[in-house]
């Protein structure tokens, strides 16, 4: 049901080590939302997209697909950074309507578009992350980086009930479907109101459940999983350190961190 | 002589209209607005994360200390947690056709209380980068900022307000989740005008953002305010004792 978890443990990187991953995604992000440079981030977008499809194996369907799924923010906000409406035209286009002008400058659509393409290679960077690196080993960095241990195992529980939730919700979806309960628009914003509403039910049962299955196992307090640690390779850090130290020389070399 | 029938400016006019709405029309799904990965400079980044970062602490030390009193809540919170997740994940019925979701954040505010619902945000919010690519890692403390915290917050605030001046309880669900959604999208548009404001004030820029994000969230938000009212009523209906026997609905 959500194509990403399903695609990144089908990914041939999943065997990787999580730090390496984590750190070149996470590393290049920061890297490029600081620099804010086209080239850069055209750059990034290249290498993440080549790291994701060829490395990883993922369909490139798919990761054009999943890549185009925030276009409507990126089209709107480009949109509203480029028209102005204003007394005066500016030098790109302008369309009078009554004393006023639909207007736009050409630095703010130099502007706009910078942003864009910034926006798109950071989205590849999140993506990198999140299609070859499973949740839970996410979950074991953020352990190591000293996240509290309440908030890992709150994480882990979520994820978890995630998926049963999902299944719950669509099992309960389908059966509505069955009996016309999305006949109209009406009757389906009824539907969907009881679906919240037993979905949430259903919810604290299955809590009360697990939490009585974790205190016949014992449960003390701490939620103790073994860990597949996979030691990260030095050359592999080496690599990641190394391209983003060229990004970041290349953007000083062309004039500043904009 | 053959009279043209519109002039080129008018014909201008039709022609960025109908590219206005193609826009509109290519938007593939309606959701809460999250602001999209690497969309904000560094600097706000971090000053958004800061500015969160007392509400989060707020939010732990609350559920640590309910947690410290009853240990079963924990698996409570998880799932509340997870239950955010997926309603806001589900595909709601829309008028326009395109497919919307819900925030989920009002409902949360109302049922679990703001406190918690800071925390199990930030996570949901985590959670919703990683699995479906809404918001984003850079960008999570302003989406955190917006959603989990000033929407939640002023929810709640309504909901206790029409408690304390005895409103009609459906009225007073609806005027928290809708409300708690619209200043979700003023601030949301505040957060993109102060970092974008490439040749008017920030002030101009706030008012673009919220004029071209207001087609698709002004509908949602009173699409919100109904469900969370049918979902509130629903619980109310078949499942009040079972509840509160597990810690929700308290509030009243």
């Amino acid at each position: 049901m959500l194509s990403i978890d399903k695609l990144c443990y089908q990914s041939k990187l999943r065997s990787r080590s999580a730090e390496e991953k984590f750190s070149f995604a996470v590393l290049t992000l920061c890297v490029c939302v600081c620099c804010r440079c086209a080239a850069v981030s055209c750059a990034v977008l290249l290498a993440m997209g080549l790291m994701t499809v060829c490395r990883g194996g993922v369909p490139l369907r798919r990761y054009l697909r999943l890549l185009l799924l925030p276009l409507s923010f990126l089209l709107l906000s480009a949109l509203a950074i480029t028209v102005q409406v204003q007394p005066a035209p500016l030098d790109l286009f302008a369309v009078r309507l009554g004393g006023w002008f639909f207007t736009g400058s050409r630095a703010a659509l130099a502007y706009a578009l910078t942003l864009s393409v910034t926006a798109l290679a950071a989205v590849s960077c999140l993506y990198f992350l999140s299609l070859t690196t499973p949740v839970p080993e996410i979950l074991d960095v953020l352990r190591r980086l000293r996240c509290p241990k309440l908030v890992t195992e709150l994480m882990l529980l979520i994820y978890r009930f995630i998926f049963v939730l999902l299944e719950t919700a669509s099992a309960i979806g389908v059966s509505q479907r069955c009996r016309l309960g999305n006949r109209d628009g009406r009757t389906s914003m009824r539907s969907f109101g009881q679906l919240g509403a037993v979905l949430l039910v259903r919810s604290a049962k299955r809590a009360d459940a697990l939490y009585a299955s974790m205190e016949a196992r014992c449960y003390d307090g701490e939620l103790r999983v073994l860990p597949e640690s996979r030691p990260p390779r030095a050359r592999a850090l080496f690599a990641v350190f190394a391209f983003n130290l060229a990004l970041v020389l290349f953007t000083i070399w062309r004039g500043g961190m904009g | 002589m053959k009279r043209k029938a519109f002039s080129g400016a008018q014909r201008r006019l039709l022609a960025y209209a109908a590219v206005f709405c193609a826009v509109l029309g290519a938007v593939p799904s309606v959701g809460a607005m999250h602001i999209m990965e690497g969309y904000l400079p560094a600097g706000y980044c971090v000053a958004w994360g800061v500015l969160c970062v007392p509400f989060l602490i707020a939010g732990y030390l609350h559920i640590r200390g309910t947690l410290a009193e009853h240990r079963s809540l924990l698996t409570l919170f998880a799932v509340s947690g997870a239950f955010i997740f997926v309603i806001s994940s589900l595909k709601i019925p829309s008028a326009t056709g395109s497919c919307s979701h819900m925030t989920g954040t009002g409902l949360g505010a109302i049922l679990f209380g703001p406190a918690a619902v800071s925390l199990l945000g930030l996570i949901v919010l985590l959670f919703q980068a990683l699995l479906l690519a809404h918001g984003g890692l850079t960008t999570l403390g302003a989406n955190t900022f917006s959603m989990a915290i000033a929407g939640p917050f002023l929810a709640y605030g309504v909901y206790f307000l029409c408690g304390k001046l005895r409103v009609n309880k459906k009225l007073s669900v609806f005027l928290a989740a809708a409300l708690g959604d619209l200043f979700t999208y003023c601030v949301t548009a505040a957060q993109l005008a102060m970092a974008h404001h490439a040749d008017t004030t920030p002030g101009g820029a706030f008012a673009k953002f919220l004029l071209v994000f207001a087609p698709t969230q002004l509908p949602l938000a009173v699409i919100e305010g109904i469900l969370t009212v049918l979902i509130v009523m629903g619980l109310e209906s078949f499942a009040a004792p079972e509840l509160r026997k597990t810690g929700f609905l308290e509030v009243r």
